[in-house]
Order: structure tokens, then sequence, then C-alpha cells
């Protein structure tokens, strides 16, 4: 297996998780990591360059690919510079919140000839993922109905909501992208209903904490989305596809499989905690799956369309809350064609 | 205490298993009289019910029966529910009573104006699983209600000749889920969303029908709530419930007929869920007569009305609009029905 020498930007939380993926996967060189803001105190001795400067990674010509997990305005301008240094680009979502700017950024990565994969990691949990080959081998037959239930466990701080870009955006995101993802259709049209039902404080700060989403894809099945942010009992990420031929089930997934009996009850363990907890595994396989594909020159599992057609389905979702009537999500052309691929 | 003397108006299939229960399994109730059209006499007479008639007369001349079970066909209901009024009996009707909420308001009016009961047959209330549910939520162990969650699959999509005069899926079907909704959530459904959908066989849609949908409902109470309905799962009847709140979440899984699981190289292979409504909601059916019969010898109110069978129409009527004008649909925008009594 040839070894592909990796940077990543931003050290973040996400970052930080990242990098620490790449430092154990076969295959892949971290050579340097680059943010303004981070303390490296993870790494010394790693022989992994630190620096403030992005552009230490992206002038780098050794470096062959980046991982992309800066703060979320920042992520279309490095992923240009990274594609106009000849670098693969993997980049966390969303690309930018704005689907011009999205579509731009598109143009570029096509035009510089650079794999870009975007972060939805959720693809790659192995539970998602078996769903999904259930309906990819007809386990399930045509299928008619997708469920996604996802409940975070605790609220996020009123600051982190104001700069979220809003419930849909922040975290439904990942949702319409397994709609689309385990339909394997695009969203055609979709119906939100929100509610203030958690912390009315989220209510001031202009968002919404609970939500009911129904779409309509264009295979022709019907989905539907469960949000809230608080579950108090853990992060609740349920999945359901019903086909023509039957139906198949994702629950959640808990850190022990046991089942504790007393006077007082059946207790089952509670949810993994949240998602780095939870989806630990599909972060790991994510990179693994980009990584391959830049080996084996081939398109990542989850490109740029992806993330632009998820985006055109949030920015619908959002404006049927406000409006309250269905809306048609936007179907650009090219999007289209290459997700038919 | 002598019995309560019953007489069944109607044996189809429902009619049949709603007569063999009360003979079986409520020991309050006497079936004095059935009457019905297309009567199987022998399997009345096997029953031990001494007066079998072909029409409804004999149920309802009959001075000795205090209560009757209407189970003909759903045209029948409103004129069968006035008839038995007018005879001052007690009366239990098979769901949905009515499609219009003006004809259900008619039979409720008509009971409260001669003082007589009216149950209906909204069976998954006297559910064990549905009750303990809703105790639950009303003790406060979810907390707040904030999500409502009805997933309802049918194994198999009946006969195009049911389609067609079954009302459609939203008044047919969808009609238990709306009064789940209200079950479970103790509130009212005030605005819903209705995308159907013509999936499982396209000889639905050219009745006129959908085969399968998703409704969204705002609740009285701020909650959301989501239905899925399917005509066609191939796994059997498909029922969960799931309530959600600010202290955590109630949920109702499939019950199968036996829990036996066989592991092998193959995979690991447990039953399906019930076939259908008649294994699945078995003891429902038998604690909402037991119930009926208690309301009339305990003069206790009935725990579901026809307060609640108009609901759950309009509901139903809203999820229809709401399909085929696409948009969401509020039910107090719905033409409000005149008449209209009291649960009693």
């Amino acid at each position: 297996m040839r070894t592909i020498t990796a940077g990543v930007l931003g050290a973040g939380r996400i970052g930080k998780i990242h990098a620490n993926n790449l430092m154990a996967m076969p295959g892949v060189r971290l050579k340097a990591i680059a943010d303004p803001y981070a303390d490296f105190k993870e790494w010394p001795g790693s022989g992994i360059a630190t620096s403030a400067n992005p552009g230490d990674v992206l002038n780098d010509p050794a470096i062959e690919a980046v991982v992309i997990c800066s703060s979320t305005p920042s992520h279309a301008d490095l992923t240009e510079a990274a594609a106009r240094a000849g670098k693969h680009v993997f980049c966390e979502k969303p690309i930018d919140v704005a689907p011009e700017r999205v579509r731009a950024v598109l143009e570029t990565v096509e035009k510089c000839g650079v794999k870009f994969q975007v972060g939805f990691n959720r693809r790659f949990d192995p539970t998602f993922a078996r769903v999904r080959r259930a309906v990819v081998d007809g386990e399930v037959g045509d299928v008619q109905l997708v469920r996604v239930t996802a409940r975070d466990p605790a609220a996020p701080p009123i600051a982190y909501v104001k700069s979220s870009g809003g419930m849909f955006a922040d975290m439904t995101i990942h949702d319409f992208d397994m709609a689309r993802f385990l339909s394997g259709s695009e969203v055609e049209e979709v119906h939100a209903y929100g509610a203030v039902l958690v912390d009315p404080a989220i209510g001031e700060a202009g968002d919404i904490d609970t939500a009911v989403i129904s779409m309509r894809l264009a295979n022709g099945a019907l989905a539907v989305i469960e949000n809230s942010r608080q579950a108090v009992f853990g992060y609740d990420q349920r999945v359901e596809v019903l086909g023509s031929r039957g139906g198949i089930e994702a629950f959640n997934e808990t850190p022990a499989r046991t089942v504790l009996r007393s006077s007082a009850g059946v207790r089952h363990d509670n949810p993994l905690y949240f998602f780095l907890e939870r989806y630990q595994r599909s972060f790991v396989v994510e990179l693994e799956a980009f990584f391959a594909s830049i080996r084996e020159d081939r398109e990542p599992p989850v490109g740029g369309n992806d993330g632009l057609m998820d985006l055109l389905v949030c920015l619908a979702a959002s404006r049927s809350l406000i409006e309250n009537r269905p809306v048609r999500v936007e179907q650009p052309a090219s999007a289209l064609s290459k997700n038919r691929r | 205490m002598k019995r309560t003397t019953v007489g069944v108006v109607g044996v189809g299939r429902i009619g049949r298993m709603h007569t063999e229960n009360l003979v079986r399994a409520v020991p309050d109730a006497w079936v004095k009289a059935v009457a019905s059209p297309r009567l199987d006499g022998a399997w009345a007479e096997a029953l031990g019910i001494p007066v079998r008639g072909t029409d409804a007369g004999a149920v309802f001349d009959d001075p000795e029966i205090e209560a009757v079970v209407i189970t003909a066909p759903s045209g029948m209901h409103v004129e069968l529910i006035e008839r038995a009024a007018a005879a001052g009996k007690h009366v239990f009707c098979e769901k949905p009573v009515a499609f219009e909420p003006e004809r259900i308001a008619r039979a409720q009016a008509a009971a409260a104006s001669a003082g007589v009961k009216l149950q209906v047959g909204f069976n998954r209330r006297f559910d064990p699983s549905l009750v303990a549910a809703w105790e639950a939520v009303k003790a406060g162990a979810v907390g707040d209600v904030h999500q409502v969650r009805v997933t309802n699959r049918d194994p198999k999509a009946p006969p195009i000749a049911f389609v067609r005069r079954s009302g459609g899926l939203f008044f047919d079907f969808a009609i238990h889920d709306f009064d789940t909704v209200r079950f479970l959530s103790g509130s009212e459904i005030v605005e819903l969303y209705a995308a159907g959908a013509v999936l499982v066989d396209p000889e639905i849609g050219r009745a006129g029908d959908v085969d399968t949908a998703v409704i969204t409902a705002r609740l009285a109470s701020g909650a959301l709530a989501v239905i899925d309905c399917s005509r066609q799962t191939n796994y059997g009847y498909d029922q969960r419930f799931e309530v959600f709140g600010s202290k955590g979440s109630v949920m109702v899984d499939n019950i199968t007929p036996t829990t036996v699981v066989a592991s092998s190289k193959g995979g690991i292979v447990g039953d399906k869920p019930y076939e259908n409504f008649v294994g699945r909601y078995r003891e429902a059916f038998v604690a909402e007569l037991a119930a009926f019969v208690a309301s009339v010898r305990e003069d206790r109110p009935v725990r579901v009305g026809a307060a609640d069978a108009l609901a759950a129409v309009r509901a139903a009527v809203a999820a229809k609009a709401s399909h085929e004008t696409k948009q969401p649909v509020r039910l107090a925008e719905l033409a409000q029905p005149v008449g209209g009594g009291a649960r009693r």
C-alpha cells in the first residue's frame, strides 16, 4: 500500500480526533498540523510539524492531501487554497452555508482535478452502512419509507446556538444526508414543524430545539426525521428503512450489551453518550475511505455534491419552517448528474 | 347482580370476534341476540345465543336488551346508533362511527339526548402496553411530552374492493393513529401535514387511495407528532409507539406470538410480529367490551366516546385535505359540525 503524506488544518476538537486517527492509520503519514489558535501539547516528540500558519501545510510539496477541520467560515477558502496547491481535500461539513459559495468551491475543486470528500461521517458508521447495504443488496426491496431519529443528549450552550447557523444547519444536516444516503435518492420536497420545548433561551436566540420533518424523495419514497436537542437518556440515533420486501432498523449502541434484571425492573445501558463516542469508528473509516480513493484514483464515497444537496435540503427546511408550507428543494442539474454516477 | 343483556347488530368478521369475546371472556355480559342479514345461525347457536335474526329489530325491539354492539358496515353506524338510542339502549359502536364529522355529531346528540352511553371501538386504548405507556406519561415518567411517534403498518395490502369502500387510508387506517396520538399525548391535534404515496400497489392509486403516508402534526400542548403508515410490511403487523419528553421516553414495541429465537450460521431469527390486529390486540378487544359493560353496569362514563371519534375523524378529514392540497391544514379551519353533546 502506497503511503500518502497528509496535513491537518485546524486542531480543535474534531481536528485532534482526525489527527490522532491519521497517526495510527496504515498507509498515511501525518506530516504537519496547522492551527492559529491551538496549543500543540498533545503531539510532543511525534515528529509532526506544528504551525500557526496554514500556509506551512499548503505550501509543503511533500503533502499530498489535507484534512480541513478548521472553523466553518474558513472551510471554503482553505479548500480552494488546498485544491489550487494540488492537494486532495477532506473537509469537515459544511463546506459553506451559502450554496453559491459551495458551488464555486466545487468548480475550483473540479478544475484542479483533486479528490474532495466531505465529512458526513455517519455514512461510515458500521451500523448505518449495514442498513444502506440492505437497500443496495435488495434485502428490503424498493425503498418506501425512511425514518431517522436523532436526538442530542443535552442542549448546547446558548453561545454555541447563536453561532451554529440554526439546528437544521448544525444538527439536522446529518439527518438529511442520512435520508439521502439510505434511500439513494434526492430529497424533492420538505415540510418542517419546529418547536421550542427544551429551553426557552434557544427560542430567544431565534432557533428551535425540537422538530419533525416530512420529506418526499425523488424515487417516490417518503422520509421523516425526528430531532430533539435533549434526550436526557443519551444520544438517541436510530434509523429505519421500510421497503417493498421488508424493513431494517438500527438501534442505539450502548457501551456494553448487558441487561440487569432485579426487583426494580429490567435495565439496559443508556446509549453511548454523544457523537464522539457513538461515531468513533466512523471517523476512522471515513478517512480510510478518503485515502483509499486517492490511492486507487476513485471518486470519494461522499463528495462535494452531497454537501451541496444536504445544504439545499437544509435551506428548504428552514424556509418551510418559516412559511409553514412544503418547500421544493432546488435541484441543480450538475449535482443530480454527479450523484447518479 | 344479574348479567347485562347484550345484542349484537352486524356479525361480519369483527362482529363475530366481538360476539365470541362477549360470550367467552366478559362474564358480566349475556349475549341474548344477534342480528345480521347474512347470519350464520349454526355459529350463533353454538355460542348459545337464543335469539338469532336477520333484521336489527330482533335486537332493538327486545326490551330486555340493555346494550348493543354495532359492528354493521360503517355506512349504517349512525342510523343504527339512532335506533338504539331511541330504544334506550347503550351502544358500543365500531370505529369510526362515520366518515363525516356532522354524522358523528348526530350520533353523539342522539345518544346524549336519550341518556345512553356511546363507546367507540378504538381498541388500542385498551391494549395493556399502550395503557401502561399512557399511565407512565400521566405519572410524569417522560416529563413534558415533546414528541409522539406512531408506526402503523399492515402486513399485506387489502383487496381493492375493500380499498374502494374503506374510506381511504386516512379514514380507515390512520384513524386509529390520530386517536393514539391524542391518547398518548393527552393533547389535541391542532394542525397536520400529510404526505401520502402509492408505493405498494398501483391499483390502490387507481382506486383513488394511497398506501404509504407520513403525517406530521402540531398538538395543542406544543408537542409534535409523527405517524408513519404503510399497507404492506411483508413481516407482519407493525405496531410501535413512542412518547418522548423532557425526562425521557416510553416506547411500545411489537409483540410476537412466541419469544423463540433460533440461532444458526444463517443468522439469529425470531418471530415476526402478529400477522394482524386480531392477534396483536386480542386482549384489547376483550378489555374494551369488558370496560363498556362495566360502564353500563356501574353507570360510569365510557373511556372512549363519540367526542374521540369526532376528533379522530376531523384529523382524517384534515389529513386527506392536506395530502390533496399539499399544504398543512389547521383543524380549526375545517367546517365545525353542529350538534354534539358531552361524553357520557
